[in-house]
This record gives structure tokens, sequence and C-alpha cells, in this order.
């Protein structure tokens, strides 16, 4: 154990030295930040200057409620956001209004226009016609001032008072409450539970694809300048082994745990619900065992391959299983019960994320707490066996890859 | 004394070393010879207990190599190699560590090496900033700053300029006076011949020929002659015992039957030419071993 923790040190101290380690520490939240805020910040951008919006309706009923609607909205400087000019004339021919309509827009007099056929009956189509159709926004601004319109009018017609609009508009959300035994209770919204979960789930694949993949190039570096025959003639494989995983891994929780203490210092301390202590005895289980079998897994192959592009193919391979789990974890959040979350509980890949995510919405039947944990302790044990089998071979074989053949003798330690 | 007996070690339908047996005795260095894929690699990995030996035994002292000799043993990889980016010191450190030294020891046998070596001003650079030459001294200090009984050293002079070379030469010697155990795999015969009291040739995973270096000459060397002389040399050809004649311009090396003694052959010679010198010549390690290799792999 002693050359373990040997070994350990040092690929900790040599690692946490480097200028790739310091700036894996800024560059990776800085990628983070960029793409969970960019999108927000640009879409949620006020604009600057006032839209003019054409508008083409023959039935010339929406004309005047649009208007009223879109005029509530404004931009930061008073002025409002979208003007609507009405280029529906009497008299020309539909043919001509929106070849008109369609030069105003092509020359830039106008944002673009709407166009509205058959209005006034059930199959009412509208349209947006600008230059440029990806704009998220004025088609829900539009779409809701028209909407807005469409049941007003409907209201009018059937002489019901419009005031009654607004309470119809309005949508009451339920408010969910996780009652538990012993009669505490708490307030949880999607919010709290994608935090509480969703944080630790990426933490946990964060933290191994960045020491998986710092253990697989640290093997490389070994075996191509064959650092490695000297390193076995010191010590076993198993210690060496050991030594890295211990390494590594307390690199690992060393990067995550600043990118943590980064990120609170950013978005304040309230981002991390109370709730997300609760459970924190088997998510840290859950979390330490899904972290060994898939270092292991990384063990096992780094040590078979043998230059550094194969490396970067390989964890850029393991890494994509990794998404596995997060993908999962939408719909199990949004359907705990499902048949198809149970069935993901009892497979190794996904117990960790699974597990840590319904413990989080509610509560889960110890049983099956008690069954994954063997389970994954189960995995754990055998991922960390085949490893070592293959990194016992796999580590004094150069050049060649192995075949599928000399990969189940080293299994089977012939 | 390390002594290996019958290793066998077969890689699924390879044998890579195929029954061999020797001994090593404390205060000799000995040579482990052969070309390349022989098996001298794989028998030095079983005897590092880096892989185990499909058969046969290896012991140190009548106890069997196990994983409890990593610390007395030191061993110099052909191919070299160091972390690039560590500071010298640090990787010494380390690797001394893994030795179990503790830190004093490491402290003190770092000063005296990079002393020794004369790369004492190299302490804190890093590896990379190193010359190639000085990197090889830094792997050198690796495979021995734990003081090992058993020292492996493969190819130890490759990449060292002769002054170095001498330098490495006087260590090895001195660590011979002090009784370790030194192993040496090499291709460069010169340098096997003039360190190493006993040879072990190995090719194709088998023992093609072993002993003490001179007993291996006397052995293979045949039975050869360097006769200088004046005038037409041809008339050599017409002496009995004569097997081959290398002629140069007023030199011969000749191959006598091994049934005539060296100075008979002398006298015989002595009636037909003029001879200005004639010496019994010792047939080099490299002959030696290109004539065996060549003669086992038919």
């Amino acid at each position: 154990m002693k050359k373990a923790l040997v070994i350990a040190r040092w690929e900790y101290i040599e690692k946490v030295k480097t200028k790739t380690f310091l700036i894996s520490l800024i560059v990776t939240p800085a990628i983070i930040i960029a793409f969970g805020l960019g999108p927000t910040l640009l879409t949620n951008q006020p604009d600057t200057t006032t839209r003019a919006i054409g508008f083409v309706d023959t039935s010339g009923i929406y004309f005047n409620s649009i208007r009223e609607n879109l005029e509530q909205i404004k931009l930061p400087n008073g002025q409002p956001n979208y003007i609507l000019i009405n280029l529906t004339e009497k008299g020309t021919n539909f043919k001509a209004i929106k070849q008109n309509a369609d030069q105003y827009t092509l020359n830039g007099k106008l944002t673009g226009y709407l166009l509205i056929l058959y209005g006034g009956t059930d199959s009412v189509k509208i349209y947006f016609r600008s230059e440029n159709s990806g704009n998220f926004k004025d088609l829900s601004n539009l779409e809701k001032a028209f909407n807005n319109a469409r049941v007003k009018l409907k209201l009018a017609g059937e002489g019901i008072d419009t005031s009654l609009m607004s309470f119809i508009s309005k949508n009451i959300d339920i408010q969910p409450v996780k009652i538990q035994k012993g009669g505490g209770e708490s307030g949880s919204d999607f919010l709290a539970v994608f935090f509480s979960s969703f944080v630790f789930i990426i933490l946990l694949m964060m933290m191994i694809i960045s020491s998986g993949g710092m253990l697989i190039r640290s093997l490389v570096e070994e075996k191509s300048n064959r650092l490695i025959e000297i390193l076995v003639s010191s010590c076993t494989p198993e210690q060496l082994l050991t030594g890295k995983v211990l390494g590594l891994s307390s690199l690992g929780i060393t990067q995550v745990f600043i990118w943590t203490l980064i990120g609170i210092g950013l978005v304040g301390s309230s981002v991390i619900p109370a709730d997300t202590f609760n459970n924190i005895i088997p998510v840290f289980l859950y979390f330490m065992l899904g972290f060994i079998f898939y270092t292991s897994i990384f063990v096992g192959v780094g040590s078979i391959v043998t230059t550094e592009q194969e490396a970067q193919q390989i964890t850029s391979y393991l890494s994509l299983t990794l998404i596995l789990p997060i993908v999962i974890a939408i719909p199990a959040m949004e359907n705990p019960d499902s048949l198809l979350v149970h069935i993901f509980s009892f497979i190794p890949f996904t117990i960790p994320a699974v597990m840590i995510l319904r413990l989080n919405i509610g509560p889960v039947p110890l049983i099956e707490i008690i069954l994954t944990s063997l389970l994954m302790l189960l995995s754990t044990y055998v991922s960390i066996n085949l490893a070592s089998r293959v990194f016992r071979v796999g580590i004094l074989s150069y050049g060649k890859r192995p075949s599928l053949k000399e990969l189940i003798s080293w299994l089977k330690n012939e | 004394m390390l002594v290996v007996e019958n290793l066998i070690k077969n890689f699924r339908d390879v044998t890579a070393v195929n029954n061999i047996s020797f001994k090593i005795e404390p205060g000799k260095i000995f040579g482990l010879l052969g070309p390349n894929g022989a098996g001298k690699t794989t028998t030095i990995r079983t005897v590092l207990n880096i892989i185990k030996p499909t058969s046969g035994s290896i012991s140190f002292n009548g106890k069997q190599i196990t994983s409890d000799f990593f610390n007395k043993i030191g061993y110099l990889p052909e191919d070299r190699g160091l972390y690039k980016k560590s500071r010298a010191v640090d990787v010494i450190s380390y690797f001394a560590g893994l030795k179990n030294l503790d830190k004093k020891s490491i402290a003190e046998a770092i000063d005296y090496w990079l002393d020794r070596m004369s790369i004492e001003n190299y302490r804190l650079k890093k590896i990379e900033e190193l010359s190639k030459g000085n990197q090889q001294k830094i792997q050198f200090i690796i495979a021995v700053i734990h003081n090992p009984q058993i020292l492996i050293l493969d190819e130890p002079f490759s990449g060292f300029d002769p002054i170095n070379q001498q330098l490495i030469k006087e260590i090895l010697l001195s660590f011979v006076n002090s009784g370790k155990i030194i192993m040496l795999s090499t291709h460069q015969m010169e340098t096997a011949e003039r360190l190493c009291s006993d040879i072990f040739l190995i090719n194709k995973g088998k023992e093609v020929c072993s002993g003490s270096l001179a007993a291996v000459k006397k052995k293979f060397g045949g039975n050869f002659v360097k006769i200088e002389y004046q005038g037409d040399g041809s008339v050599l050809n017409t002496l009995d015992g004569v097997i081959n004649i290398d002629s140069y311009s007023n030199y011969a090396e000749v191959q006598l039957d091994d049934g005539i003694l060296p100075s008979d052959f002398l006298r015989l010679a002595a009636g037909k030419l003029n001879i200005t010198q004639f010496s019994v010549m010792e047939p080099t390690l490299n002959k030696i071993f290109i004539d065996v290799i060549k003669q086992s792999s038919n």
C-alpha cells in the first residue's frame, strides 16, 4: 500500500503542477458558463429599435385588436417594439398586395408581414413572411397577439363580456409538495430536482471524463517511453493501478471541487437547494461506485492502446457512453415510476445516474437501494478485476493492438 | 547467487524462452548475449518478476524471486525515457521512493550520484531541458540509487560518448568489487568481451553456448594464427593443416586444422617464407557470436 501511495502522490503532484491542469480549471467552467448562459443572454436581449410589421388581411377584422395587443410591448426606452402597418387596400387584388408586401420586406422597409387567409372562419391560416424566418421572439409575440385578438372577437361575437378574457387566459400551476414520513414536507419544483440530481450526475460525468482521460494519457506516456518497465520492476501492477486511480481521482475531486466553488461564487449558493443533501449518504455511495466502475473501464481500455491518437479516439468513445445516463435522466425525471426507469436502475452503466435521480425525486424502497448498491458493488468488483487482468499484460505489450482472441486469453490470465 | 533453472516461457503458441538455466555469482558480470528477438528481454522480465515463467524457477540466495525482491533489484531497460515535464531531482526521488528508500537516504543518494555523474548543475532542470546523454545518466542513477544487490542492465552503454562509457564502466567495476550480481545484456560484443567474466549466448529462446569467457573462446575459438612475411604468400596454401587463409598485403590470417599446433605450423612456414612476425590469434567474441548464431540458425 505504501508504494501505491508513493505513486498516487506523484501522479497528483506532478499533474497539479502542469499548465494544462491550471488551464482546465479555468477553461472548462468558462465553456460551461458560455454554453449555459450564452443563448439565454442572447435571446433575452431586448430589441433596441422599433420593428415595422406589415399586415395583410382580406377579412379586415383583426387589425385593430392585434395592433392594440402589440402596442403593449415596449422597448427599454419606452417606445413601442412593433408598429403594425395595414397594407390591405380595398379593391386592389390580393396577388398585387402580396407582391407589394414582399417587395417592402425585401427592401428592408418592413421586418416582415402577417398574412391572414380565410379570416373569420375556423380554418383561419396565418403566415409571417420575412427574409429571416428564425426570429422566434417576434413570432411568439405575434402569435400571442393574434390568438388574443381571435378569442376576443369570438367572445364579443357571442355577446360575452371581453373582460372575462384575462380570467380565461390565466393558467394556475399546481404546486408539488413532497411529504415525508415523520411529518416533514417541502416544496419541490422541477428546477430543484433538476439541480439536486443533475448537478451530481454532471459532476460525476465530468470527473470520470477528466480523471479517466488523464489516466489513459499517463499510461500511454509511460508505455511509449518504456517507463512502465521500471515501474513494474519496482511494484506490482495492482499497486501501480491502485496508485494511479487514487492519485488521479484525487485530482479529479480537486478539479470538481474548485469548479463547484467557482460556480457557487458566480451564481451564489442559492442555486443549491437544501434538498440536495437529504440523501447525501446513498448519493455519495452511488457517486463513488459509479466513479470507480467507469474509471476501471478506462484503465482496462487505456492499457491496451499504444499511441496518443488511439488514446484520444478511445477516450472520446468512452465519453460518449457517459452521455447515456444524462440522456436517460431527463425522461426519468418526468416519469420516475416508469418501467424503463426501473430497468435502467438495474443496469450497471446507468445505476448511479438513475438512482441519484430517483433518490432526489421521491422515496425509493430500501430494498431497491440495497439491491442496486449490491449490484453496483459487484459490477465494480468485476470490472476492477477484469481491468487489472488486462492491465497486467496490456502495459507490457507494445506495437499492435491485441486482437479479441488475445484479449480473451489475457482475461483468462493465461 | 542468482540461479535460473529450466526456465520456460510460452506466449500462447510461441515459446520465447525454451528451458534455459544459468547461475550468476556475486562479484562477476554475467553477459546475456543474443541476436534481436532471441528471448533476452523475456528472460530479463522473468528475472525481474515482471512476468511469470510458464515453468522453471528463479531464486536469489536460495529464495524464490517474488515481489519482495523488488527493492533489491535495479533495472536499466534498453529503451530509455523519462517524465519529460518533471524536474530531474523529482523523477529520481520518485523512483527511489518506489524502492522504499526513506527521504533522508534519498536526499543523500541523490547528492552522491549527481556529483559522481557530474550533473549536479541539472538537479532542478526539467528532463526535457537535458541533453540525451544527461538523460541517460539520470536513468542510470534511477537503476542504482537504492544500492541494489542485483543489477540488470540492458545495453547500458548505448547513447554514451567514450568518456561517459568509461565512467559507467568504472562504476560497474566498482560494483563488481562490492559483490553485486550484475547481468548485462548487449549486442556490443567488444563491451561484453571487456567486462563479462561469464557469458550466456541465447538464440531462438535456447541456449547456444555458455560458460566463462575463456572457456567459450577455447571451445568455439578454432585454431587461428596471424603471420607477417616478406615475399610471395601464396606458398602458404600448399602447407599441411591449412583450412582457410585471409590474405592481406603483407600478412595473412590462417585457420589451422585442430590437429596441428601453431608452433609446428611456424616451423613449416619458416622453411618457405621470410617471416617477420608470428602470433596465435584469439578469436573475438564478435566472430564467435556470428559463427555460432549462424550455425544454430541453420
